[in-house]
Parts: structure tokens; C-alpha cells; sequence
């Protein structure tokens, strides 16, 4: 009984807390590892499964893209087909409608052509008429500025005696006037002379007297010209 | 002395410092104003004019009423003084004489003197200065010139000095 009670008071309360300490950290340190060894195992699941689906998918998609390559290129080819055809009829139209518009150009052409020639030549014609006049005209005033010619010689030849003629009598005259001139000269020189005699005259006795000195003589004059000047004066 | 009243600027005769008309009219002013000064002066004196001092007068009116006789002392004689003067100055006779050089008072007052005492008795002077005259006088009365200038006497004896070297080039 009393190893009974020890055991009783050997697993008491504390005991047991204990216990289930140790336990429950063994079952969460248990939980940890197996997570852990869980979660490799899964991270190396799930990579190999994305390489295999990687794997796959790129079969997959090769496979399509082969697949939609061929249909694609067919599809093209037929459409590339169609539109040749289209594109040649066309091109075939308009090289007709072209051939067609030169064949009428090349018509009008030529009919211009045609109008043309007869219009120069017809032009050519008449340029030669008036040519032909033209020089006949000239040919005529020429004949009539020859004979004006003529006069005109003949009237400079008369001018010409009329002038010798005029330039001799204007010689003669020349020779005249400047023997004249030659007298005219020398008596202004006599003339300028005797007043260039009296300007020295008058220089050279100016200014000599003061009216004191001049009195006497002016009252002579004076006296010679009394009875004039007194008559004057009474007037 | 006489009165004013009993002469008439006919009887005046012009004394020799009185040459010009310049100088009557001088005289005319100057008798103006002495009358004007010594009747002011009567007036303010209360007095009878004939008791007012005469103004010192210039040497020319001096001579001017020594000569005619004349007084200023009383206000009636004076206005008739004034009257007679510048008729006289109106009609006085003028000779005009231009001289080659600048004339002096002295020979000027002997030309008017030597005037009046043979052609004008009541003559003034105009006096012109004129260089080229050289020397004499160029007079002029009322209506005849006399060139007495020596310029005048050259020009006279013109044609003369040009057939002297008209003589002068035919003897060459």
C-alpha cells in the first residue's frame, strides 16, 4: 500500500505535467521532422512534376504549331493562288485597256502630225511670198538711196567749192579785223597808260595837304569862280 | 539891344562859328531849351522873367547874339528868338563843298567866313569828304557843280597825256 502511495506520490501532479511536457515537445519535435521530411519530399514532387509537364506541354505545343504550320502554309498558298489568278486577269485588263489607249494616241498623233506638216508648209509658202516682196522693196529703196546718194555727193561737192570760197573771203576779213583789233589794243593801252599815269599821280600827291594847307588855293579858286557861284545863288 | 521883335531871321547875319545848318539847328534846340529852363524857373520864383538868371549858352549862340544883337532875358523875345530861328533854319542857303581830307573847325569856319562875305551872306556849309579828290574842293550850289579838285584838273588834261604817248609810240 505504501508502494502504492509512493508510487501515488511519485506520479503526482507535477509528475504528470512534466511528462506531458516531454511529450508534447517530442510529438511537435516528431510533427517538425516529419513536416520537413514531407515538405522535401513534396518540393521534389512537385518539381519533377513540372518538368515532366513542362515536357509535356512543349510536345504538346509542338506538336500543335507543326500542325498549324501545315494548315497554315495550305492556306496560304491556296490564297496566294487565288489572288495570282485575280492579279493576272487584272494586270491582263489593263495591259488591253493600255495597249488599247496607245494604239488611239499614236492615231491622234499621226493626224496631228499630218495637220501640222501642212500648216508649215503652207506658213513656208507664204514666208516665201513675203520674202520675196520684202526684198524687191529694199531693192528698190536701195536704188532710190542710191540716186539721194548721188545728190548729196553732188550738193557736199558744191558746199564744199561754196566754203573754200567763204573761208577765203573770212581770211581776208580775219586778217583785216586783226590789224584792226592790233590799233584798237595799242590806243585802249594808250588810254589805260595815261590813266594809270594819273591814278599814280593822284597816289602819290594824296594825302600830302591838310585843308590848312590846301586853303589858300581853294579861296583862289573860289575867288575864280565867285561870280558864277553867286549867280547860283540868287537864282 | 534890340528887341526880337523889330528883326526878322532875314536881318540876322551868322556869325563865323555857326558853319553848318547842323549848327542852326543846334541853336534853334538850345534857345528852346534856355526858354523852357528859365520860365520853369519864373514860375517857380513867382518873379517877372525878366529878374531870372540866363543859363551858360554855347560859344557858337553866344556869338550868334553878340553879332545880332540879341538878349534872352526877357520870355517874348525869346519865343520870337525860337520863331525867327527856325524859319531860318528852313530857308538858310546851303553850298555843299566835299574836301579830299578830313576838314578842321578853324579852316572851315574861315571858308563860310570868306562865303558869306562874297557869295551868300546867310550860307552854310555841307561838308563831304571824298579821297580820291586828292586835293581842292568839289562844290556844289543849288544848280551847278565846280570841280576845284585836283582830280578834276587831271581829267581835264586826259586827252592830252594820250596824245603825248601816241607821240611817244610813232616817234619808236
Amino acid at each position: 500500500m505504501k508502494v502504492f502511495e509512493d508510487e501515488k506520490n511519485f506520479f503526482d501532479e507535477d509528475f504528470r505535467a512534466e511528462l506531458r511536457e516531454h511529450a508534447r515537445k517530442y510529438f511537435e519535435k516528431t510533427i517538425e521532422e516529419n513536416a520537413a521530411a514531407f515538405k522535401k519530399e513534396l518540393d521534389s514532387a512537385v518539381a519533377e512534376v513540372t518538368t515532366d509537364l513542362k515536357t509535356h506541354s512543349i510536345q504538346q505545343l509542338d506538336g500543335a504549331i507543326t500542325e498549324i504550320k501545315g494548315e497554315l502554309r495550305e492556306y496560304s498558298v491556296k490564297k496566294l493562288d487565288e489572288r495570282f489568278v485575280e492579279y493576272g486577269k487584272e494586270m491582263k485588263d489593263a495591259q488591253n485597256s493600255a495597249l488599247e489607249s496607245i494604239n488611239h494616241t499614236a492615231t491622234d498623233l499621226q493626224e496631228q502630225y499630218k495637220q501640222l506638216s501642212e500648216t508649215l508648209k503652207k506658213s513656208i509658202a507664204d514666208q516665201e511670198s513675203t520674202f520675196n516682196n520684202v526684198a524687191k522693196e529694199n531693192s528698190d529703196r536701195i536704188a532710190t538711196m542710191k540716186d539721194s546718194q548721188d545728190a548729196a555727193l553732188d550738193l557736199l561737192n558744191k558746199s564744199a567749192q561754196a566754203l573754200q570760197e567763204q573761208y577765203q573771203q573770212l581770211r581776208t576779213m580775219l586778217q583785216k579785223n586783226i590789224v584792226d583789233q592790233e590799233n584798237m589794243i595799242l590806243s585802249a593801252f594808250e588810254d589805260n597808260m595815261a590813266q594809270i599815269v594819273e591814278h599814280y599821280l593822284l597816289g602819290a600827291l594824296g594825302d600830302q595837304f591838310d585843308l590848312k594847307a590846301q586853303l589858300p588855293s581853294i579861296i583862289k579858286q573860289l575867288e575864280e569862280n565867285k561870280q558864277a557861284m553867286s549867280d547860283d545863288m540868287k537864282l | 539891344m534890340s528887341d526880337v521883335a523889330e528883326k526878322t531871321y532875314n536881318d540876322f547875319t551868322l556869325p563865323p562859328s555857326v558853319v553848318s545848318k547842323v549848327d542852326v539847328s543846334r541853336m534853334v534846340t538850345e534857345v528852346e531849351r534856355v526858354d523852357n529852363e528859365m520860365t520853369a524857373a519864373a514860375v517857380r520864383n513867382n518873379n517877372d522873367s525878366m529878374e531870372v538868371a540866363v543859363p551858360v549858352l554855347s560859344q557858337q549862340l553866344t556869338d550868334f547874339l553878340g553879332q545880332n544883337d540879341l538878349k534872352l532875358d526877357n520870355g517874348k523875345l525869346r519865343s520870337d528868338l525860337i520863331t525867327q530861328l527856325r524859319i531860318l533854319k528852313d530857308k538858310v542857303p546851303i553850298i555843299h563843298m566835299t574836301f579830299a581830307v578830313t576838314a578842321d573847325p578853324t579852316s572851315l569856319q574861315e571858308l563860310a567866313q570868306w562865303v558869306r562875305a562874297n557869295i551868300e551872306p546867310k550860307a552854310v556849309i555841307a561838308v563831304g569828304l571824298q579821297p580820291a579828290l586828292v586835293a581842292g574842293v568839289y562844290l556844289r550850289t543849288p544848280n551847278h557843280i565846280h570841280d576845284l579838285s585836283l582830280r578834276g584838273i587831271l581829267k581835264g588834261q586826259h586827252d592830252l597825256l594820250v596824245n603825248e604817248l601816241g607821240a611817244l609810240r610813232g616817234s619808236k
